[in-house]
């Protein structure tokens, strides 16, 4: 008899440890706060001891990516020649060039950087698990007045939002998340949808909804290949911060929805410094004045004093 | 079993994980060294204890995942209850042994995270991807064993000496 007491008190043991654990996943995934604070509080204590290992191990991580990237290495630095032949080759018109650029500036209206409050920040590393490819950890946190929903950008533009905000480091979800889906507008038709990056598509984006295809496919109504896309209004970050260039149009399987293939601005696998946009990470679409219910109409001759 | 002993363990592991392993990769793969640990509290501190170790092990780990809280603490606590409910007399002080089963146990464990992730909403988690994530981490584990082993075997030493000393005896 007491045997088997003995025998099973591993299996309630283990019991109690699901069904803690079943309780945490529930309060996590329904948001709870406290739960939110505790890892963060767990963090912040652990952060000077992760940050003093980073320090001291650093020599191992870059030994192992000399040896092991190499090739990565030298594929860059070759293309990194050709960029700069190509830009001795155009100096010539370089001048020209940059005025082109300013006007098209100008005249696209993105001045993302210029009229947000920012924080610049460095990549402290990239994702630790095996699971989170398209996470990184950032070097400032709630202290420097970041929140959750914050746009993270650099000067090409978009590259993700703040997720997790602890009190001297916090994690952005990148752009490359094909699950992190973002309002944009086309600037050259002023179109609104909803994108997404494409898994297994590094460096490109999908517009795939809120997008109609015109009737017959008039090319007038499609927007211009090398236009550019910026966040629209509608959406959760600032507007107008540049996301990237439309490469591909094409209809949707239904006939009736427009898909836009869009090139990133940016280069998401090799950060080092991003800038936050300390706006709020909230809907920005503008909300009508509210006008209270009522469950009767109210009588002509009030409506008509009210009018008249 | 010292809960000190065990939580300077705990933090000198995340600590290397997070600084080491960002860039010590294989085919984009680390070590899982958390469920190392929970793996090797299963096969040294018995189905009573292990459990805990590898469920407070799963817990740290998923502070620093974007997963929700205690996807990896079910999965690493269940993980070490079935590695300490084996047949106790298969076990021999090897260290061929020790690797085999903390591979083994190192795939389960990605493995079980990804479908009870998948479970709980959390998309792109069960592909083929997660295969090569899970066989690779299993070798990178197993090789690791032999030098995570002695720690641990240090931090629950004083309460619960381990099972092969006692199935020896």
């Amino acid at each position: 008899m007491a045997s088997a007491q003995r025998e099973g008190r591993p299996r309630h043991r283990l019991t109690l440890l699901v069904l803690t654990a079943i309780t945490l996943l529930t309060m996590d995934l329904r948001g709870f706060g406290p739960a939110d604070t505790g890892q963060g509080l767990v963090r912040d204590i652990l952060h000077p001891v992760t940050t003093l290992a980073a320090t001291l191990f650093s020599p191992i991580g870059d030994a192992w990516n000399a040896v092991f990237d190499y090739d990565d290495l030298e594929a860059q630095n070759n293309a990194l020649r050709a960029e700069i032949d190509a830009l001795r080759g155009g100096a010539i018109g370089a001048e020209a060039d940059s005025a082109t650029l300013q006007r098209l500036l100008n005249a696209l209206e993105l001045p993302f950087v210029e009229d947000a409050e920012t924080v610049t920040a460095s990549v402290v590393r990239g994702s630790v698990g095996n699971f989170d490819g398209h996470v990184l950890t950032i070097d400032k946190g709630s202290r420097q007045g970041l929140e959750s929903g914050m746009a993270v950008v650099t000067a090409a533009g978009l590259i993700g939002q703040v997720a997790e905000v602890d009190g001297a480091t916090a994690t952005v979800h990148l752009l490359s998340d094909s699950g992190l889906f973002v309002g944009v507008r086309l600037v050259s038709t002023d179109d609104v949808g909803l994108g997404h990056a494409v898994a297994g598509d590094a460096g490109f984006f999908l517009v795939d909804q809120g997008l109609n295809w015109p009737e017959g496919g008039d090319p007038t109504f499609l927007p211009e290949i090398g236009s550019a896309v910026v966040t629209s209004a509608a959406s959760r970050y600032p507007a107008d911060i540049p996301v990237g260039t439309v490469v591909a149009v094409g209809s949707g399987e239904d006939e009736l929805t427009m898909q836009v293939r869009v090139e990133l601005s940016n280069q998401i696998e090799d950060l080092h410094f991003v800038t936050i946009l300390l706006a709020e990470g909230v809907d920005q679409i503008p909300l009508d004045p509210v006008v209270p219910s009522t469950s009767a109409p109210r009588p002509v001759d009030e409506v008509e004093e009210v009018d008249g | 079993m010292s809960a000190l002993k065990l939580t300077l363990v705990f933090v000198a592991t995340i600590a290397v994980q997070l600084s080491v392993f960002v860039d010590v990769r294989v085919s984009g793969v680390a070590p899982e060294l958390l469920a190392l640990l929970a793996v090797l509290a299963g096969f040294l501190a018995g189905p009573e204890r292990g459990p805990i170790v590898a469920f407070a092990a799963g817990l740290l780990w998923d502070i620093y995942l974007p997963t929700p809280l205690g996807l990896a603490a079910i999965t690493f606590a269940i993980v070490a209850f079935s590695v300490a409910s084996l047949e106790a007399g298969l076990y021999r002080d090897s260290p061929l042994q020790l690797a085999l089963l903390s591979g083994l146990g190192t795939l389960a464990a990605v493995i079980g995270y990804a479908l009870l992730g998948e479970v709980v909403g959390q998309r792109g988690l069960v592909d083929l991807r997660m295969l090569e994530i899970a066989v690779i981490a299993g070798l990178m584990n197993a090789a690791l064993a032999p030098l995570v082993a002695p720690l641990m075997r240090w931090a629950l030493r004083p309460e619960m000496p381990f099972r092969s000393s006692a199935a020896a005896q």
